[in-house]
């Protein structure tokens, strides 16, 4: 048996000697290489891998620092936040970035939830950076997300704060909301911010966006392969967000919204004696919570779109022609410039003539003869005609600018409009063509190329009743650490004064009582036992004006806009209220009944607080706002 | 057969010593590689490796106490189940990752294509014996190896396994040089091939022209296709000269190494123990190597020589190409590390291909029975 076997001889191995060898050789070689190798990788490149390796493991988590809240001027929390979660994906650790989306879209799917579409679309991507895949979402999908980690990896669940708009669609304007940030911030303000972050897009929220945000801390963490904590290395705390504290009273400021009753428009209400903004409200406005995790692309569109333009703060932005309450820089200007005494009388027999132009009285059959206190009482126009044509465009734009038309405030909100106040210069540089007295006759009741804001219209007013200083109107009272430590205060602050004779002064002032407590005066509707009230009606034409929104609906885009001007106590004023209802009607009948409500609301305020005073002889609590973001406040709900 | 004496006296307890150590070193590796999950429901890898080394100590002293002579007798018939082990794959195997190659046998996952390597080194072996040549073979004188080869080869291509394929073309084609084949055959015959080889490309399946596009450039891609070989890289790389110590690799503690206890593990072990203990290791692998060369050099005749010659190269191209792809040398091949590699099939096989190369060490004093 073994005989079959072919034993080895010398000559075999002879032959085969030479063939081990070479195999020999070959091993060696072959195995050396592999030792170079290593020693290439781990020691001469060893470092550089090491880092490698460490990048893979480690992130710098960014811990947000919680926002600021935003309180009224009685402390009273107008904006808070709650805990609400995102889903992160990290494509690095994802593996295969679309199996991942897949699947969780088909997650979703089973258990009828909803998923972006867009995350379909996301295609393998060279990016570290996590992608937010989903803002806010709800809690059945975060469990879901947790519950199969191992299989969604890369995916993870991160807590972020979101706002909370307590008073919701009543103070969005002011307030305004957030939105993540644009490419174009983002590449302006370089540090401060990263990619996705959640920043102040409107309102205060965007104009106090550095202070409200506070400084994020950091988290070094060793992660795994699918994102997963495995410890913390170290840690930087945040520092929290400031608290803003508003001069808006919120009680004023429901009422003002509630007197509108939707109708579009606006209503700002200050206190004449250092401009602090009680009540700003336009309408119609938009729900601020909806742009809290990010706002749909059709809500968007449904705002961004709408013909009545929700998203504008007509208080500052709308500019509308003044009509009527006009006519307080011209009578003042008048006055002053000596060209009237109040004796001066004027025939009104319902209109007026210049050249070939006839100009017509609000009251067909005219006043008959009026001194400048019953002009201003029953709005003669044709009065005021006579004193425009006396004046000339200029004279009356220098008064317009001493009252603060024609130039945007300083407030305190971004998005600022200054109105126009038209001079022969303007006219020139703008249209290239001359001046025409005519247009001084429509200038001199608030017509033609005039337009001014909500809140310059309630400043000028105030700069009257409290004496003539003009103000610098302030709607954030102070910035305070998170423990109530007052960081900035917002001192008033005076732009200018009135260059108008006590004397002067005085006779407008009261001739603004009677507008609304003589009879024949056309704000009755202000009329009240106690807090005697001062105003000025306004009826702005819409017809032909330049600046004549192009969406109003037919039936009444033709309409004329109703304004009211008024403060209280007329010889002690502590409230000034303008008031604009587009499309209105008659401000006497249309806008004074607005005012009457905030003004109301004022005095009831007021006396309330005067006895609860009597009863405690404490202050008013002061209420802590709260700054856990977790709790759920029973958002209050909006007028239907 | 009646146990022989000299078997004990004569045994080859250096090589057996070496097996057994680096035995001892993948377990202890493969427990690194597990230690994060702590998974109480299943039994641990390491657990299970443990238990295929003692299966593997079982087959290694039944292939050494069988006379060689024997095996290689029946090399056929060893040769004839195998490939109806293959075949029954298709019908009876179960798919993992898309790959069918395992098949149930008696209570254990079996891996046929791993025994086929094993089997076509007797069944060369056995043909290249009883066919000898005074001259070099020519071309049409290995038709029937081919054939032997070749059957196996596209079976195991089908599953598709594509590195234990490859793998038995390489022992193949070692054998044929060490047999001695005419440069003139061999020379055109290679040049055909090689013209060839891009027509191969399109037989290719998707994922493996990427694998070995990114084999030509890792960091274009390192999040999809790249990622095995660059973190791999990393996993190594960063072990730096003294390695970051055992359970204490980021790489592999952190599963950013993928398939850390098969193919992979060299890598875990490189991150883990450093530049010295690959070298360490390496060396044995060497030494183990050169033990085998120096058994078939010494083998007492011509079958126990090209069998010992073959198992000591499967051993060797094993090393090569699976250390040389984890280092970023050659494209990612489905190749174990021999020993080390987590994985039943494998470590059985080689364990008993180290009992026949016992079995031939010892034979070679024992001159008759």
């Amino acid at each position: 048996m073994a005989s079959r076997h072919n034993r080895l001889n010398g000559h075999d191995s002879a032959e085969f000697h030479q063939r081990f060898r070479l195999l020999l050789l070959i091993i060696v070689c072959t195995m050396a290489v592999l030792v170079v190798r290593m020693w290439h990788l781990q020691v001469i490149k060893g470092s550089e891998l090491y880092q490698r390796s460490e990048s893979n493991s480690m992130r710098n988590r960014t811990i947000r620092a919680v926002r600021g809240v935003i309180l009224d001027t009685n402390r009273k929390v107008l904006v808070d936040n709650q805990a609400a979660f995102d889903i992160l994906l990290y494509p690095q650790r994802a593996g295969n970035v679309q199996d991942v989306t897949n699947r969780f879209a088909t997650l979703c799917t089973e258990r009828s939830l909803s998923y972006p579409e867009e995350i379909l679309q996301i295609r393998k991507t060279r990016s570290v950076e996590p992608l937010r895949i989903e803002r806010n979402i709800s809690r059945e999908k975060l469990v879901l997300v947790e519950a199969h980690t191992l299989e969604l990896p890369g995916m993870v669940s991160e807590v972020v704060p979101v706002r909370q708009y307590l008073q919701g669609e009543k103070m969005a304007h002011v307030i305004g909301y957030m939105g993540e940030i644009s490419p174009e911030d983002l590449e302006k303000e370089g540090m401060r911010y990263a990619s996705g972050d959640m920043v102040g897009k409107f309102g205060i929220e965007r104009y106090l966006d550095a202070s409200l945000r506070g400084t994020n801390g950091a988290e070094n963490v060793v992660v795994n392969v699918v994102g997963k904590e495995v410890r913390i290395l170290g840690r930087l705390s945040p520092i929290a967000g400031r608290n803003v504290v508003l001069t808006i009273d919120s009680v004023l400021q429901e009422a003002a919204w509630d007197a509108l009753e939707g109708r579009p428009g606006s209503v700002v209400a200050l206190d004449p004696r250092d401009g602090s903004v009680l009540a700003m409200v336009s309408s119609p406005a938009f729900d601020p919570n909806l742009f809290r995790g990010g706002i749909s692309v059709r809500d968007w569109k449904k705002l961004s779109q709408d013909p009545a333009h929700p998203l504008e703060n007509r208080a500052i932005s709308g500019q509308y022609p003044p009509g009527s309450t006009y006519k307080l820089v011209v009578a003042a200007a008048a006055l002053e410039e000596g060209l009237v005494t109040p004796d001066t009388s004027f025939h009104c027999n319902g209109s007026f003539t210049l050249g070939n132009r006839t100009f017509h009285c609000w009251q067909k059959h005219g006043h008959g003869r009026v001194s400048l206190h019953r002009a201003i009482v029953s709005s003669c126009d044709v009065y005021f005609y006579n004193l425009g044509k006396l004046l000339g465009v200029d004279k009356i734009a220098h008064y317009a600018r001493a009252f603060g038309f024609g130039e945007a405030t300083g407030i305190d909100l971004p998005r600022e409009k200054g109105g126009i106040i038209p001079t022969r210069e303007w006219k020139l540089a703008r249209f290239k063509k001359p001046w025409q007295p005519g247009e001084t006759i429509s200038i001199s009741i608030g017509q033609g190329f005039n337009t001014v804001t909500p809140l310059q219209l309630a400043l000028a007013y105030g700069t009257l009743a409290n004496g003539g200083t003009l103000w610098r109107p302030r709607i954030v009272r102070q910035i305070e650490t998170i423990d109530g430590k007052v960081v900035q205060a917002f001192t008033p602050e005076k732009r200018g004064t009135l260059p108008i004779s006590e004397k002067n002064r005085l006779l407008i002032r009261d001739a603004l009582w009677g507008v609304v407590n003589e009879p024949g005066g056309t704000g009755g509707a202000l009329r009240r036992k106690e807090a005697d009230v001062a105003g000025k009606t306004g009826t702005a034409q819409v017809v032909g004006l330049p600046s004549a929104g192009k969406v109003r609906s037919f039936s009444t885009r033709f309409r004329d806009h109703a304004l009211f001007v008024c403060f209280a106590p007329h010889d002690r004023p502590e409230i000034v209220v303008a008031v604009i209802a587009e499309n209105a009607g008659h401000g006497g009948s249309a806008a004074a009944p607005v005012a009457r409500k905030v003004i109301d609301a004022y005095f009831d305020q007021k006396n309330q607080a005067g006895k609860e005073q009597t009863v405690r002889q404490d202050s008013p609590s002061r209420s802590k706002p709260s700054l856990a973001a977790v709790k759920p406040d029973p958002a209050r709900k909006e007028d239907p | 057969m009646k146990f022989d004496r000299r078997l004990l006296l004569n045994f080859d307890w250096k090589l057996f010593g070496m097996v057994l150590i680096i035995c001892s070193i993948g377990v202890m590796n493969i427990y690194s590689t597990g230690f994060s999950l702590a998974d109480a429901r299943h039994t641990p890898l390491y657990m299970k490796q443990m238990q295929s080394m003692t299966i593997g100590i079982l087959a290694m002293f039944i292939a050494f106490s069988v006379d060689y002579r024997f095996i290689t007798r029946h090399a056929y018939i060893i040769y004839g189940i195998s490939i109806a082990l293959l075949i029954a794959v298709f019908f009876l195997g179960t798919a993992v990752k898309g790959s069918q190659r395992w098949i149930n046998l008696v209570g254990f996952s079996f891996q046929p294509s791993e025994l086929m390597k094993l089997t076509l080194i007797l069944a060369l072996s056995k043909y290249f014996d009883e066919h000898r040549l005074p001259q070099p073979y020519r071309l049409r004188e290995l038709a029937i190896p081919f054939l032997i080869v070749f059957l196996p080869f596209f079976i195991i291509l089908k599953q598709p396994d594509l590195g234990t394929a490859l793998m038995l073309l390489i022992l193949f084609v070692s054998l044929v040089f060490f047999v001695g084949v005419r440069l003139k055959s061999v020379l055109p015959a290679a040049a055909g091939i090689l013209t060839l080889l891009p027509a191969a490309w399109f037989f290719l399946k998707d994922y493996q022209k990427q694998r070995l596009l990114t084999f030509l450039n890792p960091d274009e891609d390192p999040l999809g296709t790249g990622y095995h070989i660059l973190q791999s890289m990393i996993a190594v790389g960063s072990g730096g000269f003294l390695g970051k110590g055992f359970l204490k690799g980021t790489q592999t503690q952190l599963k950013f190494l993928p398939e850390q206890q098969t193919d992979f593990i060299f890598s875990v072990f490189a991150e883990e123990w450093g530049f010295l203990g690959g070298l360490v290791l390496v060396l044995i692998f060497l030494a183990l190597i050169l033990w085998g060369v120096k058994i078939a050099r010494h083998a007492r005749d011509y079958a126990g020589m090209l069998i010992a010659f073959g198992i000591t190269m499967l051993l060797f191209w094993e090393v090569f190409i699976n250390i040389g792809m984890v280092l970023g040398l050659l494209p990612v091949v489905g190749i174990p590390l021999p020993f080390l590699s987590y994985g039943g099939s494998s470590l059985v096989v080689m364990m008993t291909a180290v009992g026949l190369l016992l079995n031939i060490s010892v034979r070679r004093y024992i001159l008759q029975f």
